[in-house]
Protein backbone atom coordinates (compact mmCIF):
# COMPACT_ATOMS: atom_id res chain seq x y z
CA UNK A 1 0.00 0.00 0.00
CA UNK A 2 1.22 3.49 -0.90
CA UNK A 3 -0.11 7.04 -0.34
CA UNK A 4 0.31 9.98 -2.69
CA UNK A 5 -1.06 13.53 -2.80
CA UNK A 6 -2.82 14.78 -5.93
CA UNK A 7 -1.10 18.17 -6.21
CA UNK A 8 -3.85 19.45 -8.52
CA UNK A 9 -6.44 19.02 -5.76
CA UNK A 10 -4.38 19.78 -2.65
CA UNK A 11 -4.96 23.31 -1.33
CA UNK A 12 -3.18 23.04 1.99
CA UNK A 13 -5.86 22.19 4.54
CA UNK A 14 -3.14 20.35 6.41
CA UNK A 15 -5.29 17.55 7.73
CA UNK A 16 -3.07 14.74 6.42
CA UNK A 17 -0.09 15.42 8.67
CA UNK A 18 -2.41 15.83 11.67
CA UNK A 19 -4.43 12.67 11.06
CA UNK A 20 -1.54 10.55 9.73
CA UNK A 21 1.72 11.99 11.10
CA UNK A 22 3.53 8.72 10.34
CA UNK A 23 2.83 9.16 6.62
CA UNK A 24 2.80 12.93 6.01
CA UNK A 25 4.65 16.02 7.16
CA UNK A 26 4.08 19.75 6.69
CA UNK A 27 6.10 21.96 4.37
CA UNK A 28 6.97 25.65 4.79
CA UNK A 29 3.60 26.69 3.31
CA UNK A 30 1.63 24.42 5.64
CA UNK A 31 0.85 21.98 2.81
CA UNK A 32 1.21 18.24 3.35
CA UNK A 33 4.09 16.23 1.94
CA UNK A 34 4.37 12.46 1.73
CA UNK A 35 7.13 11.13 3.98
CA UNK A 36 9.78 9.21 2.00
CA UNK A 37 8.14 7.24 -0.82
CA UNK A 38 4.72 6.96 0.81
CA UNK A 39 5.05 3.24 1.48
CA UNK A 40 2.48 2.20 4.11
CA UNK A 41 3.55 -0.53 6.52
CA UNK A 42 0.89 -2.88 7.82
CA UNK A 43 0.66 -1.12 11.17
CA UNK A 44 -0.27 2.17 9.42
CA UNK A 45 -2.87 0.80 7.01
CA UNK A 46 -5.76 1.98 9.15
CA UNK A 47 -4.19 5.45 9.35
CA UNK A 48 -3.87 5.50 5.56
CA UNK A 49 -7.55 4.69 5.11
CA UNK A 50 -8.51 7.37 7.66
CA UNK A 51 -6.50 10.08 5.95
CA UNK A 52 -8.22 9.45 2.61
CA UNK A 53 -11.53 10.30 4.29
CA UNK A 54 -10.09 13.22 6.25
CA UNK A 55 -8.84 15.23 3.28
CA UNK A 56 -11.47 17.89 2.52
CA UNK A 57 -10.36 18.05 -1.12
CA UNK A 58 -10.21 14.27 -1.56
CA UNK A 59 -6.63 14.76 -2.70
CA UNK A 60 -5.09 11.71 -1.01
CA UNK A 61 -4.72 8.61 -3.10
CA UNK A 62 -4.13 5.27 -1.43
CA UNK A 63 -3.14 2.54 -3.87
CA UNK A 64 -2.35 -1.11 -3.42
CA UNK A 65 0.91 -1.03 -5.35
CA UNK B 1 -27.07 18.52 -19.98
CA UNK B 2 -30.26 18.57 -17.97
CA UNK B 3 -32.61 21.39 -18.85
CA UNK B 4 -34.69 21.51 -15.71
CA UNK B 5 -35.17 24.85 -14.00
CA UNK B 6 -35.05 24.13 -10.30
CA UNK B 7 -36.73 26.82 -8.30
CA UNK B 8 -36.57 27.15 -4.56
CA UNK B 9 -40.26 28.07 -4.59
CA UNK B 10 -41.05 29.58 -1.22
CA UNK B 11 -37.43 29.65 -0.01
CA UNK B 12 -36.52 32.72 1.99
CA UNK B 13 -33.15 33.20 3.63
CA UNK B 14 -34.76 34.90 6.62
CA UNK B 15 -37.23 32.01 7.00
CA UNK B 16 -34.53 29.48 7.92
CA UNK B 17 -35.18 28.56 11.59
CA UNK B 18 -31.58 29.19 12.62
CA UNK B 19 -31.92 31.17 15.86
CA UNK B 20 -31.85 28.35 18.42
CA UNK B 21 -31.12 25.28 16.34
CA UNK B 22 -28.79 25.19 13.36
CA UNK B 23 -29.82 21.59 12.66
CA UNK B 24 -33.27 22.87 11.76
CA UNK B 25 -31.84 25.91 10.01
CA UNK B 26 -29.58 23.99 7.63
CA UNK B 27 -32.21 21.26 7.12
CA UNK B 28 -34.45 24.05 5.82
CA UNK B 29 -31.85 24.85 3.14
CA UNK B 30 -31.35 21.18 2.27
CA UNK B 31 -35.13 20.68 1.93
CA UNK B 32 -35.13 22.79 -1.25
CA UNK B 33 -32.62 20.51 -2.97
CA UNK B 34 -28.92 20.16 -3.71
CA UNK B 35 -29.00 23.08 -6.15
CA UNK B 36 -31.86 25.56 -6.37
CA UNK B 37 -32.68 29.11 -7.41
CA UNK B 38 -34.48 31.68 -5.29
CA UNK B 39 -34.84 35.41 -5.71
CA UNK B 40 -32.44 35.54 -8.64
CA UNK B 41 -29.51 33.81 -6.94
CA UNK B 42 -28.55 30.17 -6.62
CA UNK B 43 -27.84 27.96 -3.64
CA UNK B 44 -25.59 24.89 -3.48
CA UNK B 45 -26.35 22.75 -0.43
CA UNK B 46 -24.92 19.25 -0.99
CA UNK B 47 -21.33 18.16 -0.38
CA UNK B 48 -20.95 17.24 -4.04
CA UNK B 49 -22.27 20.56 -5.38
CA UNK B 50 -20.28 22.65 -2.89
CA UNK B 51 -17.07 20.80 -3.65
CA UNK B 52 -17.60 21.17 -7.40
CA UNK B 53 -17.95 24.96 -7.11
CA UNK B 54 -14.97 25.28 -4.77
CA UNK B 55 -12.74 23.24 -7.06
CA UNK B 56 -13.70 25.13 -10.25
CA UNK B 57 -12.71 28.77 -9.68
CA UNK B 58 -12.64 29.21 -13.47
CA UNK B 59 -16.42 28.65 -13.53
CA UNK B 60 -17.23 30.22 -10.14
CA UNK B 61 -15.45 33.56 -9.85
CA UNK B 62 -14.65 35.29 -6.58
CA UNK B 63 -13.45 38.51 -8.21
CA UNK B 64 -16.88 40.12 -8.52
CA UNK B 65 -18.59 38.20 -5.76
CA UNK B 66 -17.47 40.37 -2.86
CA UNK B 67 -18.64 43.70 -4.29
CA UNK B 68 -21.39 43.94 -1.69
CA UNK B 69 -18.82 44.51 1.04
CA UNK B 70 -18.15 47.84 -0.65
CA UNK B 71 -14.46 47.74 0.11
CA UNK B 72 -12.60 50.69 -1.41
CA UNK B 73 -9.48 48.48 -1.40
CA UNK B 74 -8.67 45.21 -3.14
CA UNK B 75 -9.76 42.39 -0.82
CA UNK B 76 -6.51 40.46 -0.99
CA UNK B 77 -6.75 37.51 -1.67
CA UNK B 78 -10.40 36.47 -1.11
CA UNK B 79 -11.84 38.50 -3.99
CA UNK B 80 -9.20 37.38 -6.48
CA UNK B 81 -9.22 34.75 -9.20
CA UNK B 82 -6.20 32.98 -10.65
CA UNK B 83 -3.60 34.00 -11.69
CA UNK B 84 -3.55 37.04 -9.34
CA UNK B 85 -4.72 34.85 -6.47
CA UNK B 86 -1.70 32.55 -6.82
CA UNK B 87 0.71 35.43 -6.45
CA UNK B 88 -0.77 36.47 -3.10
CA UNK B 89 -1.19 33.00 -1.64
CA UNK B 90 2.37 32.01 -2.51
CA UNK B 91 3.53 34.79 -0.22
CA UNK B 92 0.83 34.58 2.46
CA UNK B 93 0.56 30.81 3.03
CA UNK B 94 4.07 30.49 4.52
CA UNK B 95 3.36 33.37 6.90
CA UNK B 96 0.42 31.47 8.43
CA UNK B 97 1.83 27.95 8.26
CA UNK B 98 1.74 25.77 11.40
CA UNK B 99 5.50 25.94 11.91
CA UNK B 100 5.31 29.75 12.02
CA UNK B 101 2.35 29.71 14.38
CA UNK B 102 4.23 27.43 16.79
CA UNK B 103 6.35 30.44 17.73
CA UNK B 104 3.24 32.29 19.00
CA UNK B 105 1.97 29.57 21.35
CA UNK B 106 3.57 30.76 24.58
CA UNK B 107 2.54 34.37 24.08
CA UNK B 108 -1.04 33.43 23.20
CA UNK B 109 -1.30 31.15 26.25
CA UNK B 110 0.00 34.00 28.43
CA UNK B 111 -2.66 36.37 27.06
CA UNK B 112 -5.41 33.79 27.51
CA UNK B 113 -4.30 33.26 31.11
CA UNK B 114 -4.69 36.95 31.85
CA UNK B 115 -8.14 37.12 30.22
CA UNK B 116 -9.47 34.02 32.00
CA UNK B 117 -7.92 34.94 35.35
CA UNK B 118 -9.94 38.14 35.04
CA UNK B 119 -13.17 36.25 35.75
CA UNK B 120 -12.11 32.91 37.25
CA UNK B 121 -12.85 34.08 40.83
CA UNK B 122 -16.29 35.45 39.92
CA UNK B 123 -17.94 32.08 39.44
CA UNK B 124 -19.63 33.33 36.31
CA UNK B 125 -18.71 34.88 32.99
CA UNK B 126 -20.08 35.65 29.60
CA UNK B 127 -18.11 33.31 27.36
CA UNK B 128 -18.64 35.67 24.44
CA UNK B 129 -18.09 39.12 25.98
CA UNK B 130 -15.34 38.17 28.45
CA UNK B 131 -13.25 35.88 26.28
CA UNK B 132 -14.40 35.14 22.72
CA UNK B 133 -14.90 38.80 21.91
CA UNK B 134 -11.46 39.97 23.10
CA UNK B 135 -8.96 37.25 22.33
CA UNK B 136 -9.04 37.05 18.48
CA UNK B 137 -8.31 40.77 18.17
CA UNK B 138 -5.39 40.37 20.55
CA UNK B 139 -4.09 37.56 18.35
CA UNK B 140 -4.36 39.77 15.27
CA UNK B 141 -2.58 42.66 17.00
CA UNK B 142 0.14 40.26 18.19
CA UNK B 143 0.56 38.75 14.71
CA UNK B 144 0.82 42.19 13.12
CA UNK B 145 3.03 43.71 15.80
CA UNK B 146 0.54 46.30 17.00
CA UNK B 147 -0.09 47.30 20.65
CA UNK B 148 -2.60 45.28 22.69
CA UNK B 149 -3.71 48.52 24.37
CA UNK B 150 -5.52 49.41 21.14
CA UNK B 151 -7.68 46.29 21.37
CA UNK B 152 -10.95 47.89 22.42
CA UNK B 153 -10.76 50.70 19.86
CA UNK B 154 -9.89 48.19 17.18
CA UNK B 155 -12.85 45.98 18.12
CA UNK B 156 -15.20 48.95 18.03
CA UNK B 157 -14.17 49.86 14.48
CA UNK B 158 -14.16 46.29 13.19
CA UNK B 159 -17.55 45.45 14.69
CA UNK B 160 -19.17 48.55 13.29
CA UNK B 161 -17.92 47.75 9.80
CA UNK B 162 -18.93 44.08 10.02
CA UNK B 163 -22.40 44.92 11.32
CA UNK B 164 -23.07 47.50 8.65
CA UNK B 165 -21.77 45.78 5.55
CA UNK B 166 -22.72 42.67 3.64
CA UNK B 167 -25.48 41.50 1.42
CA UNK B 168 -28.21 43.42 3.23
CA UNK B 169 -26.66 46.80 2.43
CA UNK B 170 -27.08 48.08 -1.10
CA UNK B 171 -24.17 50.47 -0.80
CA UNK B 172 -21.82 51.45 2.01
CA UNK B 173 -23.32 54.26 4.07
CA UNK B 174 -21.48 57.39 5.17
CA UNK B 175 -20.92 56.18 8.71
CA UNK B 176 -19.27 52.99 7.52
CA UNK B 177 -17.03 54.97 5.20
CA UNK B 178 -16.05 57.21 8.13
CA UNK B 179 -15.30 54.29 10.46
CA UNK B 180 -13.42 52.42 7.72
CA UNK B 181 -11.42 55.62 7.19
CA UNK B 182 -10.49 55.71 10.87
CA UNK B 183 -9.42 52.06 10.76
CA UNK B 184 -7.39 52.61 7.58
CA UNK B 185 -5.75 55.67 9.16
CA UNK B 186 -4.78 53.62 12.18
CA UNK B 187 -3.39 50.78 10.05
CA UNK B 188 -1.54 53.22 7.78
CA UNK B 189 0.44 54.56 10.77
CA UNK B 190 1.85 51.10 11.37
CA UNK B 191 2.46 50.44 7.69
CA UNK B 192 4.49 53.67 7.50
CA UNK B 193 6.36 52.99 10.74
CA UNK B 194 7.20 49.38 9.88
CA UNK B 195 8.40 50.26 6.41
CA UNK B 196 11.16 52.26 8.07
CA UNK B 197 11.71 50.15 11.16
CA UNK B 198 10.57 46.55 10.55
CA UNK B 199 9.69 44.38 13.51
CA UNK B 200 9.39 40.62 13.90
CA UNK B 201 5.79 40.41 12.73
CA UNK B 202 3.70 39.48 9.68
CA UNK B 203 3.03 43.07 8.61
CA UNK B 204 6.76 43.82 8.55
CA UNK B 205 7.39 40.66 6.54
CA UNK B 206 4.83 41.69 3.91
CA UNK B 207 6.30 45.19 3.72
CA UNK B 208 9.76 43.70 3.27
CA UNK B 209 8.76 41.92 0.05
CA UNK B 210 10.79 43.35 -2.79
CA UNK B 211 11.07 43.29 -6.56
CA UNK B 212 8.22 41.52 -8.35
CA UNK B 213 6.78 40.34 -5.05
CA UNK B 214 6.48 43.83 -3.53
CA UNK B 215 2.98 44.93 -2.61
CA UNK B 216 1.44 48.36 -3.12
CA UNK B 217 0.17 50.31 -0.13
CA UNK B 218 -3.40 49.57 -1.24
CA UNK B 219 -2.75 45.84 -1.34
CA UNK B 220 -1.27 45.88 2.17
CA UNK B 221 -4.21 47.84 3.55
CA UNK B 222 -6.63 45.59 1.64
CA UNK B 223 -5.15 42.52 3.29
CA UNK B 224 -5.29 44.16 6.74
CA UNK B 225 -8.92 45.06 6.09
CA UNK B 226 -9.78 41.53 4.98
CA UNK B 227 -8.08 39.93 7.99
CA UNK B 228 -10.04 42.33 10.19
CA UNK B 229 -13.30 41.29 8.53
CA UNK B 230 -12.53 37.57 8.25
CA UNK B 231 -10.20 36.74 11.11
CA UNK B 232 -11.75 38.28 14.19
CA UNK B 233 -15.48 37.68 14.45
CA UNK B 234 -15.16 34.19 12.95
CA UNK B 235 -12.88 33.02 15.76
CA UNK B 236 -15.02 34.91 18.27
CA UNK B 237 -18.04 33.03 16.94
CA UNK B 238 -16.35 29.65 17.12
CA UNK B 239 -15.11 30.05 20.70
CA UNK B 240 -18.69 30.90 21.59
CA UNK B 241 -20.04 27.79 19.85
CA UNK B 242 -17.40 25.52 21.41
CA UNK B 243 -18.13 26.71 24.94
CA UNK B 244 -21.87 26.53 24.20
CA UNK B 245 -21.77 22.87 23.14
CA UNK B 246 -19.51 21.96 26.04
CA UNK B 247 -21.56 23.88 28.60
CA UNK B 248 -24.83 22.23 27.67
CA UNK B 249 -23.47 18.66 27.43
CA UNK B 250 -21.92 17.46 30.70
CA UNK B 251 -20.77 14.12 29.27
CA UNK B 252 -19.02 15.75 26.33
CA UNK B 253 -17.40 18.30 28.64
CA UNK B 254 -16.07 15.66 31.04
CA UNK B 255 -14.69 13.55 28.21
CA UNK B 256 -12.80 16.47 26.69
CA UNK B 257 -11.52 17.82 30.02
CA UNK B 258 -10.30 14.36 31.11
CA UNK B 259 -8.73 13.61 27.73
CA UNK B 260 -7.32 16.78 26.14
CA UNK B 261 -6.41 14.81 22.98
CA UNK B 262 -10.13 15.05 22.21
CA UNK B 263 -9.95 18.84 22.02
CA UNK B 264 -8.80 18.90 18.38
CA UNK B 265 -11.46 16.42 17.19
CA UNK B 266 -14.10 18.41 19.09
CA UNK B 267 -12.98 21.60 17.34
CA UNK B 268 -13.34 19.92 13.92
CA UNK B 269 -16.84 18.73 14.74
CA UNK B 270 -18.03 22.08 16.09
CA UNK B 271 -16.60 23.91 13.06
CA UNK B 272 -18.42 21.40 10.86
CA UNK B 273 -21.74 21.89 12.65
CA UNK B 274 -21.42 25.61 13.36
CA UNK B 275 -19.28 27.16 10.62
CA UNK B 276 -19.02 30.87 11.41
CA UNK B 277 -18.84 31.80 7.71
CA UNK B 278 -21.58 29.46 6.47
CA UNK B 279 -22.23 30.91 3.00
CA UNK B 280 -19.65 32.02 0.43
CA UNK B 281 -20.53 33.93 -2.74
CA UNK B 282 -19.34 33.28 -6.29
CA UNK B 283 -20.40 34.58 -9.73
CA UNK B 284 -20.70 32.12 -12.60
CA UNK B 285 -18.39 33.00 -15.50
CA UNK B 286 -20.30 30.88 -18.01
CA UNK B 287 -23.28 28.56 -18.06
CA UNK B 288 -22.47 25.66 -15.75
CA UNK B 289 -24.07 22.39 -14.73
CA UNK B 290 -23.91 21.37 -11.09
CA UNK B 291 -25.36 18.09 -9.84
CA UNK B 292 -27.47 17.93 -13.00
CA UNK B 293 -28.82 21.47 -12.72
CA UNK B 294 -27.99 24.22 -15.21
CA UNK B 295 -27.01 27.67 -13.87
CA UNK B 296 -26.76 30.54 -16.37
CA UNK B 297 -23.68 32.77 -16.71
CA UNK B 298 -23.32 35.84 -14.50
CA UNK B 299 -25.43 34.53 -11.61
CA UNK B 300 -24.72 34.90 -7.92
CA UNK B 301 -24.14 31.43 -6.47
CA UNK B 302 -24.20 30.88 -2.71
CA UNK B 303 -21.96 28.05 -1.57
CA UNK B 304 -23.82 26.91 1.55
CA UNK B 305 -21.13 25.12 3.52
CA UNK B 306 -23.37 25.13 6.60
CA UNK B 307 -25.77 22.80 4.78
CA UNK B 308 -23.13 20.73 2.97
CA UNK B 309 -21.43 20.05 6.31
CA UNK B 310 -24.56 18.13 7.31
CA UNK B 311 -24.99 16.20 4.07
CA UNK B 312 -25.75 12.60 5.10
CA UNK B 313 -24.06 11.41 1.90
CA UNK B 314 -20.74 12.41 3.43
CA UNK B 315 -21.23 12.52 7.21
CA UNK B 316 -22.43 9.51 9.14
CA UNK B 317 -23.92 11.52 12.02
CA UNK B 318 -24.76 14.70 10.14
CA UNK B 319 -26.31 16.65 13.01
CA UNK B 320 -24.40 15.30 16.02
CA UNK B 321 -20.95 15.85 17.46
CA UNK B 322 -19.14 12.57 16.83
CA UNK B 323 -15.58 12.58 18.18
CA UNK B 324 -14.90 9.13 16.73
CA UNK B 325 -15.44 10.18 13.12
CA UNK B 326 -14.42 13.80 13.39
CA UNK B 327 -12.18 13.76 10.35
CA UNK B 328 -14.44 13.48 7.35
CA UNK B 329 -13.25 16.47 5.38
CA UNK B 330 -15.75 19.19 6.26
CA UNK B 331 -16.16 22.52 4.42
CA UNK B 332 -15.94 24.78 7.47
CA UNK B 333 -12.80 26.49 6.17
CA UNK B 334 -14.13 26.59 2.63
CA UNK B 335 -12.25 24.64 -0.01
CA UNK B 336 -10.46 24.79 -3.30
CA UNK B 337 -7.94 27.57 -3.87
CA UNK B 338 -9.74 29.89 -1.43
CA UNK B 339 -9.35 27.52 1.53
CA UNK B 340 -9.28 29.82 4.57
CA UNK B 341 -5.85 31.44 4.68
CA UNK B 342 -6.02 31.58 8.46
CA UNK B 343 -7.24 28.01 9.01
CA UNK B 344 -4.08 26.84 10.77
CA UNK B 345 -4.01 29.90 13.01
CA UNK B 346 -7.73 29.63 13.77
CA UNK B 347 -7.45 25.99 14.80
CA UNK B 348 -4.52 26.87 17.06
CA UNK B 349 -6.34 29.83 18.60
CA UNK B 350 -9.33 27.63 19.37
CA UNK B 351 -7.30 24.78 20.84
CA UNK B 352 -5.22 27.07 23.07
CA UNK B 353 -8.35 28.89 24.23
CA UNK B 354 -10.07 25.66 25.25
CA UNK B 355 -6.96 24.24 26.91
CA UNK B 356 -6.33 27.37 28.97
CA UNK B 357 -10.02 27.68 29.86
CA UNK B 358 -10.25 24.07 31.01
CA UNK B 359 -7.01 24.35 33.00
CA UNK B 360 -8.69 26.99 35.14
CA UNK B 361 -12.38 26.12 34.77
CA UNK B 362 -12.80 22.38 34.23
CA UNK B 363 -16.50 22.33 35.04
CA UNK B 364 -19.09 24.86 33.97
CA UNK B 365 -22.60 25.08 32.62
CA UNK B 366 -25.10 27.48 31.11
CA UNK B 367 -26.49 29.95 33.67
CA UNK B 368 -30.09 29.30 34.73
CA UNK B 369 -32.45 30.83 32.21
CA UNK B 370 -29.71 31.35 29.63
CA UNK B 371 -31.04 31.02 26.09
CA UNK B 372 -28.13 31.58 23.70
CA UNK B 373 -29.31 32.58 20.23
CA UNK B 374 -27.71 33.54 16.94
CA UNK B 375 -28.72 36.54 14.86
CA UNK B 376 -30.07 35.46 11.48
CA UNK B 377 -29.58 36.31 8.66
CA UNK B 378 -26.04 37.33 9.36
CA UNK B 379 -22.78 37.12 7.40
CA UNK B 380 -20.99 35.66 10.40
CA UNK B 381 -23.08 33.21 12.38
CA UNK B 382 -22.42 33.76 16.09
CA UNK B 383 -24.01 33.58 19.51
CA UNK B 384 -24.79 37.03 20.87
CA UNK B 385 -23.96 36.07 24.46
CA UNK B 386 -23.17 32.99 26.53
CA UNK B 387 -23.76 33.29 30.30
CA UNK B 388 -21.79 30.56 32.08
CA UNK B 389 -21.55 29.59 35.76
CA UNK B 390 -18.85 27.54 37.50
CA UNK B 391 -17.24 27.04 40.90
CA UNK B 392 -15.22 30.14 41.70
CA UNK B 393 -11.62 29.94 42.82
CA UNK B 394 -8.62 32.27 42.91
CA UNK B 395 -6.57 33.10 39.83
CA UNK B 396 -3.98 30.43 39.04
Amino acid sequence: MRVTIDAQRCTGHGRCYVVAPALFTDDERGFGQVIADGEVTSKHEEMARAVVLACPEQAIICSDS
Amino acid sequence: MVDAIVTGGSFGLEDAPMTRDRSAGWAYFRSFGDVFEAGGSWYLTSAEAVQYAQQHPDLFSSARAFDSLGSPLPLVPIAMDPPEHVRYRRVLDPMLAPRVINAMDDELRRQLGILIDGFVDRGSCDGVADLAHLYPTQVFLTLFGMPLEDRDQFIEWAEFIIEHTGAAELEPNEQVVAVAGALFGYLQQFVDAKRHAPGDDMLSRILALSGEDAWTNEEVLGLCFLLTLAGLDTVTAEIGFLLFHLARDADLRRRVVLDPTLTAPLIEEVIRLEPPAPIQPRITTTEVEVAGVRIPAGKLVNIVVGAANRDPARFSSPNEINLESSDRGHFGFGGGIHRCLGSHLARRELRLALEEFHKRIPDYELAVGADPVVVWPSGTLHLTDLPLVFTAHGPS
